[in-house]
């Protein structure tokens, strides 16, 4: 039953269908959203008492970094499913959400490294929480090569699911990680569950950001993931009806 | 809440001393998403006009 239930919904056509409809509604609320946090962050939001203004790529940093993991577990999910229910589209997902979280990974550490140049006078340390980010950047390569490695394609999407399950240990690292080892990155200043270190005055537009980063990637992955299926479903006849 | 921050444009873009750091990285990761959705778009076109030309009537 749970089977019929996911192939029902799960087909390539729906798929396409659906998210047709509400990608406008998508990219616009996301840029939207994004263009708030950061002209609240950017212009209004004070200055820190200790880094002065140059927190303010946290708006940016922040919801990177976050996105990078999140595509990263939402591949997994997306693995679980390819491996035991053998949904295509899941497969196809996987394909084209991990150039977007390769891309989103970048700006993390990039935007780390140059926020790190004023306030640890370094651009790079290898700590754990930069080095653990440092490996999902290179697990996404791994996994896009890994791809375009076989012909066959099937087992290319098999391939590429096993790996993405192997990687997803090093989301709890990279959580963990400020956690467990003494790191020059500081510990979580958000918490989902507690308490936050951080000012609301800076909070706010800091989660205005991650909303609008998080629908603005949505529609990118809609975006992509569509390509990729008319690609790969060129010789379907709905395809073919729908182009 | 919504006081600006900077006295003028000049201090929004030196930030004291921070602007360089603060605006490079977010001219870079707005360019690599535009840069992304343009790609995106760009292949959606291209796949589109490939499917259409194969099974154009000839």
């Amino acid at each position: 039953m749970i089977t019929a239930f996911i192939h029902k919904f799960s087909s390539p056509k729906s798929f396409v269908n659906l998210t047709e409809k509400i990608y406008p509604f998508l990219i616009i609320f996301g840029v939207s959203m994004l263009i708030f946090g950061w002209a609240w962050g950017l212009f209004f939001a004070p200055q820190d008492a200790v880094q002065g203004n140059s927190y303010r790529i946290i708006f940016l940093h922040v919801p990177s970094v976050i996105f990078a993991e999140l595509i990263y577990f939402f591949m997994a999910v997306c693995a679980l499913m390819h491996l035991v229910w053998r949904v295509k589209l899941a497969a196809y997902l996987i394909k084209s959400a991990a150039p977007i979280g390769a891309m989103i990974t970048f700006i993390g550490l990039f935007s780390g490294s140059i926020w790190g140049i004023p306030t640890w006078g370094t651009w790079w340390q290898w700590d754990a929480r930069i080095t653990s980010t440092l490996i999902l950047f290179i697990m996404y390569l791994g996994i896009l090569t890994l791809h375009g490695s076989f012909s066959n394609l099937e087992k290319a999407d098999r391939l590429m699911s096993i790996l993405v399950i192997i990687g997803v240990i090093n989301i709890p690292i990279i959580k963990k990680s400020v956690d467990w080892w003494s790191t020059l990155h500081q510990p979580a200043s958000i918490s989902v569950s507690g308490s936050s270190s951080i000012d609301p005055s800076m909070l706010y537009p800091l989660f205005i950001s991650v909303i609008g980063l998080g629908f603005t990637l949505i529609a990118l992955g809609i975006l992509t993931s569509r390509s990729y299926i008319f690609t790969r479903e060129k010789n379907k006849r709905w395809v073919l009806e729908h182009v | 809440m919504f006081n600006l921050a900077f006295d003028n444009f000049n201090d929004i873009l030196y930030m004291q001393g921070h602007g360089i750091y603060v605006w490079s990285v977010y001219l870079i990761g707005i360019l690599m998403i535009a840069t992304s959705f343009l790609i995106a778009n760009k292949r959606i076109k291209a796949i589109q006009k490939k499917i259409k030309i194969s099974n154009a009537p000839s």
